[in-house]
C-alpha cells in the first residue's frame, strides 16, 4: 500500500497563490447577498411568521 | 470530478480511514449508509403504524427510567407488555382502575370479562420483565442490523461482534445516566428521596456514552480496531433521523403553524449560513493564512457548512485532490466532538430562556449530522431541565431537537446546490482544470437520501393526525374551560351560605359534566387516532433513543485525536479553531437568534 500522506508534509507542499481579484469578488458578493437576504428574510419571517418576534 | 466522487464518504466520517487509497471506495461496496438508513428507518416505522390496526408490534421494546432501585429503571414501552397488580378499586367497563404496592392508583383497559372481576379483588397481570424487554430489543436490532450489514457488504461476523459490544456498552451508559442522582430534575427530588441531583436528566446517558467512546477510542485501540465494522454513527444517526420525522410528524400536527414557523426560519437561517459563513472563512483562509484554493475552499465547507458531505462535495467541484476533503474531514469529525462536549452546556446557561434559538445554534455550529443532531437531542432535555428548575415552566421535549434537525437537514439538502454553484463559479470564473464540467446531475448525486425517509414519517404522520388533531384541540379547550367551572362552582358549593342555592349550583356541575361528556363522545374516534399515534410514536422512539446511544458512543470510538495529532494538524486546526470558534459558533448564534428569538415550544400537558 502507498505510503500514506502526513497532513504536515502537505501543508508544507502548498504553494503561495495570490488572491485573485475574482475571489474578492466572490467573497464580496456572498456576504453582501448574504447580509441583503438577511434583512429580506428577517422581514419576511417577521411579517408572514410573526409569532415570536 | 470522477477522482473525488471514489472517496468513501462513509468510510471517512467514521474515521475508517485517512488516506486517498484507503479512502477509496471498494468495488464490492454494496448500498451507501445513506440508503440504509432510509430503509431502517421505513421499516422501523411501519412497524410501528400497527397499533392503528390493532397490532402492537414494537410493544416490548425497552424503555428505560430514572432510577433509584435499578431493578425498576426498565420495563417494556408498552402497557400491553407490562405486568400489574395490585387491588382493584374501581371497574368502569373494559377499564379498571387498581391500586399498586407503591401506593399509586394505575388504570388498565383488560381484555377480558370484567365480571369476573370485583372491587377490593386482587388484579394480577403478567407482563415481560425489564430484561427480558432489554434482551428482545438487542435480539431484533441485531437482526435488523446484520440484515442492513448484509446490503452494505460488511463482513457479517465482525458486525456483529461489534455490533453487540457496542448495543451493551451503550445501553450501559444509557442506564448509568438515569441514575437519580444524575438525571433527576429539581422536581423529581422528593419522589426519589435524594437532597441533591445534577439535573442532567436521562439523556447525561448521552454524554456518558460519547465520554467512554473517547476512552475506548483514544486509549484502547485494539478494542476500537475490533469495534469498527459496527462504529457507524453517521448510519445510526441518519437512522434516528428518519425514526424521528414520525414524532416530529406528530407534534406538527398538533402545532402546526409553530412547525411551519420553524421550518420558514430554518431556511432563512441556513441561506445566510452559507451565504456568510463560506465567504468569510474562504477569505479568511485564502488572506490570512495563505491557503492555496485547493486547501481554502473544502475547508470553508467543511467548516462553514456540513463538514464531510460538503467538504467532499467541494472538493470535487473544485477538482481538489481526493487528499484535500480527506484531511479536512477528519478535523471535523473531531472538532464536531469537541463541540458536544461543550455547546450543549454553554446553551443551557446562556440560552435557557430562548430553548429554539439554542436548537437553531446547534444544527448551524455542529459540524457533522450525528453531531448536530445529537447536540439538539442533549441540548433540549438540559434545557428543558434548566426551564423547570428556573420558571416552573414544562415544556414540550422534542421541540429544540426539531429545531436543530431542521437547519441540519436543510443544510444537508442544500450541499449539492452549493457544490454545482461552486463548479460553475470555479471553471467559468476561476480555474478551469482540464474535463472538468458541472454538471446538474450532482444535485442528486449529493443529496441526502435518508432526507426522503425523513420527509416521508413526517408527512405521513402529519397527513393521519392533522385532521384529528384540529378536531380534538378545541375540544380540550373548551373542556379545560368546563373543569375550570366544575372546580370554581364546586368551591362555592363547599362554602356555601344558603342552602337554597344548592340546587341550581349542583344543576350547573351537572350540566358541565354532561358538555364535558357529550364533548368526548364527538371526538371519540380522533381521540383514538391520537393514541395510537402517540403509542406508535413512542415505540418507534425507542429505537430512535438506542440509535442516538450508539451514534454518541460511535463518534467517541472514531475520533481518534492522537492520530490527527500525529499527523501535524498545526496550520489546518490553527484556522480552523480560529474560525470555528472565533465567528461561526458566534455569527450561527446571532442568526439562530435573530430567526427563532421569542418563538417558544408547546407546554406540556
Amino acid at each position: 500500500m502507498a505510503e500514506q500522506p502526513k497532513l504536515a508534509e502537505e501543508m508544507k507542499k502548498m504553494e503561495y497563490e495570490p488572491l485573485l481579484p475574482v475571489e474578492k469578488k466572490l467573497v464580496a458578493w456572498s456576504v453582501g447577498l448574504g447580509l441583503a437576504l438577511l434583512i429580506f428574510l428577517y422581514w419576511v419571517s417577521s411579517t408572514f411568521f410573526p409569532s415570536g418576534h | 470530478m470522477d477522482e473525488v466522487k471514489r472517496i468513501d464518504e462513509d468510510k471517512l466520517t467514521e474515521g475508517q480511514c485517512n488516506s486517498p487509497e484507503t479512502c477509496a471506495v471498494e468495488k464490492k461496496k454494496g448500498i451507501s449508509e445513506d440508503w440504509l438508513a432510509l430503509w431502517l428507518g421505513l421499516f422501523i416505522f411501519v412497524l410501528s403504524l400497527g397499533v392503528f390496526g390493532g397490532a402492537d408490534i414494537l410493544g416490548w421494546g425497552i424503555s428505560t427510567k430514572e432510577w433509584t432501585d435499578s431493578s425498576k429503571a426498565m420495563a417494556p414501552v408498552s402497557k400491553t407488555f407490562q405486568g400489574v397488580k395490585g387491588e382493584i378499586i374501581k371497574i368502569d367497563g373494559q377499564k379498571i382502575t387498581i391500586k399498586k404496592a407503591d401506593g399509586k392508583d394505575e388504570t388498565v383497559s383488560v381484555k377480558e370479562d370484567t365480571a369476573s372481576l370485583q372491587v377490593g379483588g386482587r388484579y394480577d397481570k403478567k407482563g415481560i420483565s425489564g430484561f427480558a424487554s432489554l434482551a428482545l430489543t438487542y435480539l431484533a436490532m441485531l437482526m435488523i442490523m446484520c440484515v442492513g450489514a448484509q446490503f452494505l457488504n460488511a463482513n457479517i461476523g465482525k458486525f456483529a461482534v461489534g455490533f453487540t459490544v457496542i448495543f451493551w456498552l451503550s445501553y450501559l451508559c444509557w442506564f448509568a445516566g438515569h441514575y437519580a442522582y444524575i438525571a433527576a430534575t429539581k422536581d423529581k427530588l422528593e419522589a426519589f428521596k435524594i437532597p441533591w441531583s445534577l439535573s442532567l436528566t436521562g439523556e447525561s446517558g448521552f454524554i456518558i456514552a460519547l465520554l467512554v467512546g473517547l476512552i475506548i477510542g483514544n486509549f484502547f485501540p485494539k478494542l476500537a480496531e475490533k469495534l469498527k465494522e459496527a462504529s457507524r454513527p453517521e448510519l445510526y444517526i441518519k437512522t434516528a433521523i428518519v425514526i424521528m420525522g414520525a414524532l416530529l410528524g406528530l407534534k406538527a400536527a398538533q402545532s402546526f403553524s409553530l412547525a411551519s414557523n420553524i421550518m420558514f426560519r430554518g431556511l432563512c437561517a441556513i441561506i445566510e449560513a452559507y451565504l456568510i459563513y463560506w465567504a468569510v472563512v474562504y477569505y479568511v483562509a485564502r488572506k490570512y493564512f495563505k491557503f492555496s484554493r485547493e486547501w481554502a475552499a473544502p475547508l470553508a465547507s467543511g467548516i462553514s457548512i456540513c463538514g464531510v458531505s460538503a467538504a467532499i462535495a467541494t472538493g470535487g467541484a473544485i477538482r481538489a485532490r481526493p487528499v484535500v476533503p480527506i484531511m479536512v474531514s477528519s478535523l471535523v469529525v473531531v472538532f464536531a466532538v469537541v463541540e458536544m462536549v461543550i455547546l450543549p452546556f454553554v446553551a443551557q446557561s446562556g440560552l435557557w430562556s430562548e430553548p429554539l434559538v439554542a436548537g437553531a445554534w446547534m444544527g448551524l455550529a455542529v459540524k457533522t449530522d450525528g453531531g448536530a443532531v445529537a447536540s439538539g437531542a442533549m441540548t433540549d432535555a438540559l434545557i428543558r431541565a434548566k426551564n423547570l428548575e428556573m420558571t416552573g415552566v414544562a415544556y414540550e421535549s422534542g421541540w429544540i431537537t426539531m429545531t436543530a434537525t431542521t437547519v441540519k437537514l436543510f443544510i444537508d439538502i442544500f450541499i449539492g446546490i452549493w457544490a454545482f454553484i461552486l463548479a460553475v463559479l470555479w471553471c467559468t470564473r476561476i480555474e478551469c482544470k482540464p474535463g472538468q464540467k458541472a454538471q446538474p446531475i450532482e444535485i442528486w448525486n449529493r443529496f441526502p437520501k435518508f432526507v426522503i425517509g425523513y420527509v416521508l414519517t413526517f408527512v405521513i404522520l402529519l397527513i393521519v393526525c392533522w385532521p384529528a388533531a384540529r378536531a380534538v384541540a378545541p375540544v380540550d379547550e373548551e373542556i379545560k374551560g368546563l373543569k375550570k367551572e366544575i372546580t370554581s362552582v364546586e368551591k362555592q358549593v363547599a362554602s356555601i351560605a344558603d342552602p337554597a342555592a344548592l340546587p341550581a349550583l349542583n344543576e350547573k356541575i351537572k350540566a358541565a359534566r354532561d358538555r364535558i361528556k357529550g364533548l368526548n363522545d364527538q371526538v371519540t374516534s380522533q381521540r383514538a387516532t391520537m393514541a395510537s399515534a402517540n403509542t406508535a410514536t413512542a415505540e418507534s422512539n425507542v429505537f430512535r433513543v438506542m440509535f442516538f446511544v450508539f451514534t454518541f458512543f460511535t463518534i467517541g470510538i472514531v475520533s481518534n485525536f492522537k492520530k490527527l495529532w500525529e499527523e501535524g494538524i498545526g496550520k489546518l486546526a490553527a484556522v480552523y479553531i480560529l474560525c470555528l470558534f472565533g465567528f461561526i459558533i458566534w455569527i450561527g448564534l446571532f442568526i439562530s437568534w435573530l430567526f427563532f428569538h421569542g418563538v417558544k415550544p408547546p407546554v406540556a400537558g
